[in-house]
């Protein structure tokens, strides 16, 4: 394998690992509640220029961002779930909660628009020497913000499925996303688990901000093209399955830098899709899915 | 859900639209043509919504990506207007039937997967296909688009500079749209759609022969949009791949007849009068500050769906329920069978 592949198909895997984690609240709330939010890439966005606003106002390092964002978007992620989607969510018997779906493109519309209101189309990023800085090793060369983002968006989503598994509470969210009815009867509170798994969901995603904001400058429309990408990493994976999203978001990173070696970059773009129809077609249930809806 | 209908008379629901039809030939006694734009617009995506509404909304199978058909319509008739010379009258049908059949393709692959493995599957579909669009520089000129010959006063080449001309055209489509929606939902096909819509298990169970529906319904469906994108294309002479193949725009289709009320007969126009003519008036108020009138606009969106999810159409006939309740107590025909 020449370098430059190898290059390419290292620098995918650490940006893939990202997607994987901005892919990953997605799924966490796919799975629990079966709501499509399309206002995730905006929750996304919104979590960068938290970050931004941190790293730039406050002098804090992009890293340490990252505890702080989380919090902000996990705040949200509650009050967004308590106050707005649980009304709508309730009224509505079906199993395919279409009404979540157009109320969650209203906010997407309205966020982006509002920070476009509020600090304008320009692009931004994070002014840090750090986030320049490269480790040569041979023929390849990464930068650290590459590297900080494989290596924790790894732990993240090591310690969500660790959660998800082991405590009282992650076995909770699990069961619900299994059988709402069921949990119930058990004693579970579901309004709570969908607090919770919707907060949780914003807060990892606060923390994916922080880590792309050096990879990606930011505007208000940053979302559109990562929220879509992450319905995709969410669907390769497997709904519902946290860890399919994460490696799901390494596929989808790889195939992006190592085919825009191979093939035009233009075209790049659509193999993602491609795949997606296919793993579709073959495999309805994901490729990591365990569980057959 | 759905009860039995009693026999209804042939011309059931038809006041209604003779109703609508003088309504909407207002903006043509002011000539305002900015207020005629604005109809128009309304006007194709009230027909846009409409033609969503047989897969979407009667057959339940939520499409996020009928931009592919609205797209392939756009450019197969351009296309052959720019480089064959074909009028876009004749082109559109062309674009419609390969629209059928690429509605037959995504069947093939996508009608197995449900809910929101569909809808998915529907978005990323538009995406290849744009794509592969932005990606024919020589053919279809690439991201720039291709734009329409200019003709100006061509009623045979489906070009005017008069707004008028395009807002009855659009009237027409319309109303075609939602006669073609009324008689669906009054036939034996209707019925199998929204057995389908229901629940697809029982719905097989009982023999309905499901694919082939959804099918009819799908190409149905997409060959309508396809005439919707020759529609735009000849109103805006001008097409790109962002503009007709954007997943915004099979976005939009589906939320303006969900907002009316998906499977009803009137809820998509009724979505198309809120959502597209509050787009501008939020622009007007807004007072030309960026961002501001799209934010109001997802506010609306926001409201309505807090306030009813089944949408606007199923607000109404709240009202006219309680209303009649309170006239004589009698049974109220359910409000599925009034739109009959």
């Amino acid at each position: 394998m020449s370098s430059t592949l190898l290059q390419a198909l290292l620098s995918g895997i650490a940006s893939g690992a990202v997607y994987g984690l901005i892919a990953l609240g997605l799924s966490l709330q796919f799975g629990v509640m079966k709501i499509i939010n399309f206002a995730h890439g905006s929750f996304l966005m919104m979590a960068m220029y938290v970050s931004l606003a941190l790293a730039a106002r406050a002098g804090l390092h992009p890293l340490l961002t990252a505890p702080f964002t989380a919090l902000v978007l996990f705040a949200v992620g509650y009050a967004v779930q308590r106050w707005l989607i649980d009304a709508i969510y309730r009224k509505e018997s079906a199993r395919e909660p279409i009404g979540v779906l157009i109320f969650s493109t209203g906010l997407w519309i309205f966020l982006d628009y509002s920070f476009l209101a509020l600090v304008g189309p320009d692009n931004h990023s994070v002014d840090s020497p750090w986030s320049n800085d490269v480790l040569v090793m041979g023929d390849l060369i990464f930068t650290y913000p590459q590297i900080a983002g494989l290596v924790f968006a790894s732990l993240i989503t090591a310690a969500l499925v660790a959660f998800l598994r082991y405590t009282r509470t992650g076995r909770a969210i699990r069961a619900t996303g299994q059988d709402r009815e069921a949990a119930s009867v058990l004693g579970i509170d579901s309004a709570r688990i969908y607090q919770l798994s919707f907060a949780i969901g914003l807060g990892v995603l606060g923390v994916a901000g922080a880590l792309l904001l050096p990879l990606y400058p930011v505007n208000p429309f940053v979302g559109d093209i990562f929220g879509l990408r992450a319905f995709v990493v969410v669907v390769l994976g497997g709904i519902g399955s946290v860890a399919g999203a994460f490696w799901g978001g390494i596929i989808v990173g790889v195939l992006e830098s190592v085919g825009s070696q191979l093939i035009p970059v233009t075209y790049a773009e659509a193999l993602i899709f491609v795949l997606f129809l296919a793993v579709m077609y073959f495999r309805p249930s994901g490729l990591f899915g365990v569980e057959n809806e | 859900m759905n009860k039995i209908p009693r026999t209804l008379p042939r011309g059931a629901g038809l006041g209604p639209l003779a109703l609508f039809v003088v309504v909407a030939a207002l903006p043509l006694v002011g000539g305002n043509q900015y207020i005629l734009s604005i109809a128009v617009l309304t006007l194709l995506y009230a027909y846009l919504a409409l033609s969503w509404n047989i897969l979407g909304g009667i057959a339940g199978q939520l499409s996020l990506g009928h931009a592919a058909y609205f797209g392939i319509g756009a450019y197969t008739s351009t296309w052959l207007f720019v480089n064959l010379g074909f009028s876009p009258w004749l082109g559109m049908w062309a674009g419609a039937a390969l629209a059928m059949v690429a509605a037959v393709i995504v069947s093939m692959s996508c009608m197995h997967l449900r809910g929101a493995y569909f809808a998915l599957a529907t978005i990323a579909t538009a995406m290849v296909l744009k794509t592969l669009v932005e990606n024919a520089d020589a053919l279809l000129g690439g991201p720039r688009g291709m734009e329409v010959t200019l003709l100006r006063d061509a009623p045979l080449y489906f070009q005017h500079t008069r707004k008028e001309f395009y807002y009855v055209i659009a009237l027409a489509f319309t109303v075609a749209a939602l006669l073609i929606n009324r008689a669906i939902l009054r036939s034996r096909f209707g019925y199998y759609l929204a057995a389908v819509r229901n629940d697809q298990d029982a719905a097989l169970a009982l023999g309905v022969p499901i694919a082939r529906y959804k099918l009819m319904a799908a190409m149905l469906s997409a060959g309508l949009t396809a005439l919707g994108g020759t529609f735009y294309a000849q109103f805006v002479l001008y097409i790109s791949p962002d503009k007709v193949f954007g997943a915004n725009l099979g976005v939009v289709i589906a939320v303006v007849c969900i907002i009316g009320g998906r499977g009803t007969l009137w809820g998509p126009v009724i979505g198309a009068l809120l959502l597209l003519p509050g787009e501008e008036i939020a622009r007007l108020v807004s007072g030309g500050m960026v961002g501001v009138d799209m934010m109001l606009y997802g506010l609306l969106l926001m409201l309505v769906i807090r306030w009813e999810p089944r949408g606007l159409f199923a607000v109404f006939e709240g009202w006219r329920a309680r209303r009649a309740d309170a006239g004589d107590g009698a049974g109220v025909i359910p409000a599925t069978e009034v739109q009959r």
